[in-house]
């Protein structure tokens, strides 16, 4: 309900023209916890039945997750054409090892039981890898070149950094078998995650950041002409 | 299981990481102030001449090999340190020139553009000059050129200092040392 809610505020202030993926996955995301939970209390849906719908939402929840990364990269590197190539290249990079990466952990994951909910679970786990490397890789190369984030694109990026380690630590525990019988607790730090992600969003999203200074930034002592003689000097070498 | 562990471990110190940069990337927001004072001068005179392929090749003619090697390993150590120089301004004037975009005034922002982007292609070239300049280190009888990384410094304090003469008409940036 509370992303119902987000959803609705960023529509009406215009703020889903900004970041049209995340406000596609902020709607996919409810209907999507709408429609499993109507499939879960229907009693004519076989549990293999959920368990597909579950795959098939997770794999469409999966690529918008990766639309809302590759929206967060443009939001930081569209203004910054110096280093959106070697960013791209670098991005590009980074998510081939974690596909790599993922696929490996995937592989070592037992299928219990239910095979479809295994399945599931190592989908999770997969698809959780991935964004988490990408959003861990993006903030480690926003820090490096000491770029600065504007706050909607520093919250959304936040919450989804948030909610996915959280969400790869708890699925990979299902997905390896771990904890049996006590999923229901881990399901319970799945959602208060989220819940605490949305509440992010509101936040960094909805509330207006303060101004700090509307003034230019003070610069240091110089000497211009003794900077010109120098530069002139430097120019003219061979 | 094991997997398991080794995925929770990597989750929890990935979600540090991501907190620690987010909490410091807002309090870098907020404290723009006395940017300029963090930017230390640099000699790229000095520099010039510590990466000048002509004088490594005649000390290469009049030293023995064993004692180009250390004399090389020496230079490439002060390189190094000039080059880490350069890529703490830059860094620097990333900060600057994204605070004067902040400020909406707009006679600063071509400026304030051209010093970020610029900046920022310094702070590239200067991560991999540093690469370049370690990797020297290991094999201190390749050749290696630097000049990109002084030309690019050189550049950039035209336009630190053309930014910071619309900021401040009587004062400016100083990149290098005066001489």
């Amino acid at each position: 309900m509370l992303q119902i809610a987000l959803a609705v505020i960023l529509w009406r202030r215009g703020i889903h023209r900004q970041f049209p993926v995340f406000f596609a996955y902020l709607v996919f995301e409810a209907v999507e916890q709408l429609t499993l939970y109507g499939l879960d209390v229907f009693p004519s849906v076989s549990t293999e039945a959920w368990w597909i719908a579950c795959s098939v939402s997770l794999v469409l929840e999966g690529f918008l997750r990766l639309g809302v990364m590759g929206e967060l990269f443009f939001h930081l590197l569209h203004s910054r054409p110096a280093i959106a190539k070697v960013g791209g290249r670098l991005i590009t990079w980074a998510g081939a090892v974690l596909v790599l990466l993922a696929t490996l952990a995937a592989a070592y994951a037992p299928i219990g039981n239910l095979a479809i909910a295994s399945r599931a679970y190592i989908l999770q786990q997969t698809l959780y890898m991935i964004e988490c490397g990408l959003l861990l890789f993006l903030f480690l190369f926003t820090a490096s070149f000491r770029l600065t984030w504007d706050r909607a694109s520093l919250g959304i990026g936040l919450g989804r950094g948030i909610s996915s380690s959280v969400h790869l630590a708890t699925w990979a525990v299902m997905a390896n078998g771990a904890l049996a019988h006590r999923y229901y607790l881990l399901d319970f730090l799945n959602m208060a995650t989220y819940q605490f992600c949305v509440l992010l969003w509101f936040y960094y999203l909805l509330i207006p950041q303060k101004i700090a200074t509307t003034s230019a930034v003070p610069l240091p002592e110089n000497n211009l002409d003794i900077w010109n003689r120098e530069l002139e000097r430097l120019l003219q070498q061979p | 299981m094991n997997l398991a562990i080794f995925i929770v471990i990597v989750a929890a110190l990935a979600l540090g990481v991501i907190l620690r940069l987010a909490v410091s990337q807002s309090l870098q927001a907020k404290g723009t102030t006395d940017l300029a004072v963090a930017i230390r001068p640099i000699d790229t005179e000095a520099f010039r001449n510590l990466i000048n392929p002509a004088e490594d090749e005649y000390l290469r003619r009049r030293l023995p090999p064993p004692q180009f090697r250390a004399v090389r390993r020496a230079r490439l150590r002060a390189m190094a340190v000039y080059v880490q120089a350069a890529g703490a301004n830059a860094a620097v004037l990333v900060r600057v020139g994204e605070a004067a975009l902040a400020s909406a005034d707009p006679r600063f922002a071509a400026a304030a553009q051209q010093l970020v982007n610029d900046a920022l292609l310094l702070r590239r070239n200067t991560t991999v000059a540093l690469v370049r300049i370690y990797l020297a280190l290991a094999l201190p009888n390749s050749g290696f050129a630097a000049v990109r990384v002084v030309d690019r410094y050189e550049h950039l304090s035209g336009v630190a200092m053309l930014l910071g003469r619309l900021q401040n008409p009587a004062a400016a940036i100083r990149l290098s040392a005066l001489r």
